[in-house]
């Protein structure tokens, strides 16, 4: 658990981060969004030390962070930033075992772990342990330094814009493996982006910031309903709130028995959301859609109306 | 590959004419009765006939029919025969001297001219040319170039009458000793400079400060020109050396060696300490967060990540200091510090151009040899950092 009470950081006379206040807890994913500059990567630098705190208090499991050994946290923490920061004169191989090796883990063991994290990563052991950054496209060493940084298993991740550099393919795999990781490990994870589509699809806890404060913080579907602000609300995506609104909403949600009436002829996955359904019904020029589970059987259908939520009162505070 | 079908070379023709040219109508060398007599010049035809002249020219027109449809093989056969006229270069010499020179005349002697010295530079150029069409690595190149020196070794046996050697003999202990010289004052100047530099640049980056007041100084005094430098340096030593014996026991003077040592490495700080001070700052932000951030410490980060990063660019210093060292150096024998310079200064004094040579050429093979090491051994290092993508296989 990382709990940040009041937390100040000034560079001269500039205030980066003004008394911002923050929990995540044990296996939450926490976003962190904001225009640039406004104190995103700074807050991340003060969890695992590698600038100090001014004001304020951090915690870590319940232990202020000053108490222990800054080389000690950070190798807990696993952290990936957008640059990659991989060592050019390293290979794949050896950079990724970079924290384990720190630790000391023998060396057996080492490789059998950065072996497991490359297959994870979809990075295969032949083609790419022995090949040096500079030979690497952008996203397979944004992939490298994410593998770097969940070597030693840690139990909080700190990442910044760690996925900025992927195609949107690769991208949504890793953020299903991520969001998969983070529910089977409970891990701790304090996620920096500026891809609001991301940031909603990943974030437990959305966190809003704007000149080093914290404007809103909540659920993402909370701060889709009731953003505090114009910023907030325009920052989430403006007008298109509610469509983004519709693309963290499963289908299942809004989802009503089947009716005696013919069965749609269109049909829609269970784990869909609503968005994907709203376009299959823009695609097919209908209103209604079988919801069917794995096996294409029929569980029950969505209509346009329901999608909407006219009528409904209950999603509302759901 | 594609690039291998291309049709027509230009480079190795346009060499291979201009050596054609410059071989026939410059001359080979000259044949002088003494040392301070210029000599009579002799063309390649005069020196050694027609009919051998023609066959030297063989291998330069075989170059032509090679570089007309430029295969692999025929790339080969191209640095063969380059490798060929290399060897067979002195013979021409040798040959010339056998038949010119008059067994009368003990002091005879024969000088290099500029049909020579061009072809050398030529052949070398195709050298090159060669060495990146067939993507030959370094070490090849220099393991080609071993039955070479062997035929030179064999050749100088038959030129005794070369003007070099004939400066040379009687004068082979002292030509050990300014070489020995030469290397102990390069070596000495740029080691020293190479740990005095480190410790500078380290201290540079502690704070903007002492950068600004470091760069300052050694801006001034790479200003200063070199005698005037010697110059300079003369009052102080000879006041210091006269002050206390064990300097002057360990031979510390106005003139000599120290004074020559000190400028030496004057001049070799500023390159020194500008390369390690950029190569140490110069290390991409990213990799020394993430370094940070995975939890090394901070002797970690330097030794494991900053200075290997680092080092190609304060080999690139070293490269640099030790060729301007090596040149420097010689102008240092003006006020005794001995090395090779010596000859150079003697033989402007007599006006024996090849005394002048005697001095000359070791010093630029020597400041050759060191840049192509040097550079080889930066780019291995570049490699290896994942900066070059290595060359075309
Ligand atoms: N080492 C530093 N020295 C001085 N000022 C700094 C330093 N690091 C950050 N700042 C300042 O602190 C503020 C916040 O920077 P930070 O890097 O946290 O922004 P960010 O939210 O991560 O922005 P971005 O989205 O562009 O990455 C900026 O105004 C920046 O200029
Ligand atoms: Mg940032």
């Amino acid at each position: 658990m990382i709990e940040l009470k009041s937390v100040t950081k000034r560079f001269g006379s500039e205030t980066a981060v003004d008394a911002i206040s923050l929990t995540v807890n044990r296996g939450e994913l926490c976003a962190l969004v904001g225009t640039s500059g406004c104190g995103k990567s700074t807050t991340l630098r003060m969890i695992n030390r590698l600038i100090e705190h001014d004001g304020g208090e951090i915690h870590i499991d319940g232990r202020p962070i000053r108490e222990f050994d800054g080389r000690v946290l950070r190798r807990r923490i696993g952290y990936a930033i957008q640059s990659t920061g991989l060592f050019p004169h390293w290979s794949v191989a050896r950079n990724i075992g970079l924290v384990p090796r720190l630790l000391k883990w023998p060396a057996a063991r080492v490789t059998e772990r950065v072996e497991e994290l490359m297959a994870l990563l979809g990075l295969p052991v032949e083609q790419f342990a022995d090949k040096y950054p500079a030979q690497l496209s952008g996203g397979q060493a944004q992939r490298v330094g994410v593998a770097r940084a969940l070597a030693a298993d840690p139990d909080i991740l700190l990442m910044d814009e760690p996925f900025g550099a992927l195609d949107p393919i690769t991208r949504e795999g890793l953020q299903v493996e991520l969001r998969d990781l983070q529910a089977r490990l409970q891990k701790t994870i304090v996620f920096v982006t500026h891809d609001m589509d991301e940031a909603l699809a990943l974030a437990d806890r959305l966190v809003v910031m704007k000149a080093g404060r914290i404007v809103q913080q909540g659920r993402p579907l909370e701060l889709l309903r009731a953003p505090a602000d114009a910023f907030v609300a325009s920052l989430l995506g403006g007008d298109d709130r509610g469509l983004k609104e519709a693309a963290i909403t499963p289908v299942v949600e809004r989802m009503r028995p089947l009716s005696p009436r013919l069965l749609p002829q269109a049909r829609i996955a269970r784990e869909a959301t609503l968005h994907q359904a709203l376009a299959m019904m823009f695609r097919e020029r209908v209103e209604r859609l079988a919801v069917v589970d794995d096996e294409d059987m029929p569980v029950g259908e969505i209509s346009l109306r329901g999608i909407v939520g006219a009528g409904l009162s209950e999603g509302r505070d759901r | 590959m594609p690039g291998r079908e291309a049709p027509v070379n230009r480079v190795v023709p346009t060499l291979a004419v201009t050596a054609l040219v410059t071989w026939l109508w410059l001359p080979l060398g000259s044949i002088a009765p003494n040392r301070i007599v210029p000599g009579d010049a002799y063309l390649l035809a005069q020196a050694v006939g027609w009919s051998l002249a023609m066959v030297s020219c063989l291998p330069l027109l075989g170059l032509l029919a090679v570089a007309w449809r430029p295969t692999r093989s025929g790339y080969r056969v191209a640095l063969a025969l380059t490798l060929l006229l290399l060897a067979a270069l002195p013979f021409w010499l040798a040959l010339m001297a056998q038949q010119h020179l008059d067994p009368e005349l003990p002091q005879a002697r024969v000088g290099i001219g500029a049909a020579w010295w061009l072809m050398l530079f030529w052949l070398s150029l195709l050298l090159i040319e060669l060495r990146t069409r067939l993507a030959l690595a370094g070490w090849r190149l220099a393991l080609s170039l071993v039955p070479v020196l062997a035929g030179w070794w064999l050749a100088g046996k038959g030129l005794e009458s070369l003007a070099l050697r004939q400066e040379l003999a009687g004068r082979e202990e002292a030509f050990g000793e300014a070489l020995v010289q030469h290397l102990l004052l390069v070596g000495g100047a740029v080691g020293m400079s190479l740990l005095l530099g480190a410790a500078i640049a380290l201290a540079m980056r502690q704070s903007p400060r002492v950068e600004r007041l470091g760069f300052a100084l050694l801006n001034f005094l790479q200003t200063i020109p070199s005698l005037a430098l010697f110059g300079l340096l003369l009052a102080p030593l000879a006041w210091l050396s006269a002050r206390f014996d064990w300097l002057s026991a360990l031979g510390v003077s106005g003139i000599g060696w120290a004074p020559a040592f000190l400028a030496l490495l004057g001049y070799s700080l500023l390159p020194m300490v500008r390369n390690t001070f950029v190569a140490l700052s110069g290390v991409e932000p990213g990799v020394l967060e993430a370094a940070r951030g995975m939890g090394m410490s901070r002797g970690q980060v330097f030794r494991q990540v900053r200075l290997p990063l680092a080092l190609p660019v304060v080999l690139e210093g070293v490269r640099i200091t030790t060729v301007q060292a090596i040149g420097l150096t010689a102008v240092a024998a003006l006020i005794g510090a001995g090395g090779l310079g010596t000859f150079i200064f003697q033989g402007l004094g007599q006006a024996a151009m090849d005394l002048v040579l005697l001095g000359a050429l070791p010093i630029l093979a020597m400041a050759l040899a060191v840049d192509a090491l040097l550079g080889a051994l930066t780019r291995r290092l570049d490699h290896r950092a994942g900066q070059t993508t290595g060359t075309i296989e």
